[in-house]
């Protein structure tokens, strides 16, 4: 099933081009690594698609239907965003975690807040805490859990652990893995590290100047890096 | 006070020029335009009101009324630049204050459409609540640049432009609301405020000033709430765009 689709998508900036026609389907169930060197347009494409902000031209349907049709807060309920940089806001965690809670007009499920802790190995005496006591590896788990609690059918992660150590990278790789897994999210993620890429994505999207120059399985593209060398 | 007694007053600005210059402050031209600008605007508006308080005429007290609103919205509008309808917005929010407040006090009694009541009155309505309301526009432009990454993470976990801007919203009203509340709460410790001290020296017995002084402090802190509330409400949309983007600073 596609999940969604992007015709053509353009994006100007003054009179500079960020993105220069980009076309592609996401189907349920798809992981793919968006990779390509700074300034290509991986953001800006992230950010196309939570429709934070709009292309200049083009088009991107979500379910078959524009995403420009639905109500902008149910579509960004469905395509989640976490960004590069963990944020949370609030004084405390429980902030940040009930927070997904009053948008969805629910109480919040502590139950659930706690299985979502322990997978990312984190304590659930937390809550209780201030946001400015975290480190930035378990800034960026909270900030991952806050999204994980929308429940959204695509995630967008936008290098979301390029400052963080090994060990921190690792839980939240495993978190987000489990989440694919079992919730059938589909992900798309932003990365420079190759390696995590070939580990994770199932597929390999590569922006160059703000076109695609390869889209296709993770086999594919590290087969033709080998070649190229 | 007599004319001369007035005029040898004037060595107190002479006094604010010398130490400006003393010091290299440099506000000497400043000083003398001001006051300068201040006589001049006084006697006329002396006389004007002489005129208008004469005609007691219900129309042109409200023309005169909705002239004050215009000025003052203008001159709020100027902190909310680049905030788009911000001049409406102001104007509204002004005018929406002073109907609150001036209607609340014709229903109760508390003052007549006069001239010679409302137009005071309106004054220190509208002279505090365009005060207020440029601190709503200064705060929510200052807060949309610094918290930019705070509404836009609450806008990709699905919030509306409203939810997502509520805490600044909230802490606009706060803050555009306190300089009126701390006043209101040192009135008679700190400060014998200028209504209050007017009719004292004008030879009203301090206990009759008084309830004038009170209702005047009610007054401004409604007029300052209806105004804060209806700017930070109308003016926070305008950051935003139909798709509930938040524009580009």
């Amino acid at each position: 099933m596609v999940l969604l689709e992007a015709s053509d998508i353009r994006l100007k900036f003054q009179s500079k081009t960020i993105l220069d026609g980009l076309s592609f389907s996401i189907y349920a169930g798809d992981f793919v690594g968006v990779l390509g060197s700074s300034g290509s347009g991986k953001t800006s494409l992230f950010r196309i698609l939570n429709l934070l902000q709009s292309a200049t031209s083009g088009s991107v349907s979500y379910l078959g239907k524009d995403t420009l049709s639905y109500p902008p807060t149910q579509l960004r309920k469905r395509i989640g965003y976490v960004f590069q940089k963990p944020y949370l806001f609030g004084s405390t965690v429980e902030d940040n975690l009930t927070y997904p809670y009053q948008l969805l007009k629910r109480k919040p499920d502590f139950e659930e807040i706690a299985n979502y802790l322990a997978k990312a190995n984190l304590p659930e005496d937390i809550l209780t805490k201030k946001t400015t006591e975290f480190s930035g590896g378990e800034q960026q788990r909270i900030a991952l859990i806050r999204s994980l609690l929308i429940k959204p059918n695509i995630l967008l992660l936008d290098e979301f652990t390029a400052s963080l150590d090994e060990e921190n990278t690792l839980i939240i790789e495993q978190l987000i893995l489990d989440e694919h897994k079992k919730q059938s999210l589909s992900i798309l993620f932003i990365s420079h590290n190759l390696a995590q890429a070939k580990r994770l994505a199932k597929q390999i999207m590569y922006l160059d100047k703000g076109k695609i120059t390869f889209y296709g399985s993770n086999d594919e593209y590290f087969a033709q890096k080998e070649l190229q060398k | 006070m007599n004319d001369i007694s007035l005029a040898m007053t004037f060595v107190l600005v002479l006094l604010a020029m010398y130490l400006s210059y003393k010091d290299k402050i440099g506000l000497e031209k400043e000083i003398i335009i001001g006051s300068i600008r201040a006589v001049v605007q006084l006697t006329a508006i002396g006389f004007v009101l002489t005129y208008v308080f004469d005609w007691d005429n219900s129309i042109v007290t409200t023309v005169i009324l909705l002239a004050m609103v215009y000025n003052a919205s203008t001159v709020s509008a100027k902190r909310g630049k680049g905030i788009e309808h911000i001049q409406k917005i102001s104007f509204t929010a002004l005018l929406a204050g002073l109907i609150a407040t001036l209607g609340i006090l014709l229903l109760c009694g508390a003052v007549t459409y006069q001239p010679s009541q409302v137009i005071p009155i309106s004054g220190m309505v509208v002279g505090n609540s365009m005060i207020a309301a440029g601190l709503v526009f200064n705060h929510l432009k200052e807060n949309f640049e610094r918290r930019r990454e705070e509404v836009e993470i609450k806008l990709c976990l699905g919030a509306s432009a409203k939810e997502s801007s509520a805490s600044i919203i909230r802490q606009t009203i706060k803050n555009s609301m306190q300089p009126s509340i701390d006043s209101m709460k040192t009135l008679g410790i700190v400060q014998l405020p200028g209504m209050m001290t007017g009719l004292i020296l004008a030879g009203l017995p301090p206990a009759a000033a008084i309830k004038y002084q009170i209702m005047v402090a009610f007054m401004l802190v409604g007029a300052v709430a209806v105004t804060t509330f209806m700017a930070s409400y109308w003016a926070y949309k305008s950051f935003f765009t139909e798709l509930e983007q938040l524009r580009q600073s």
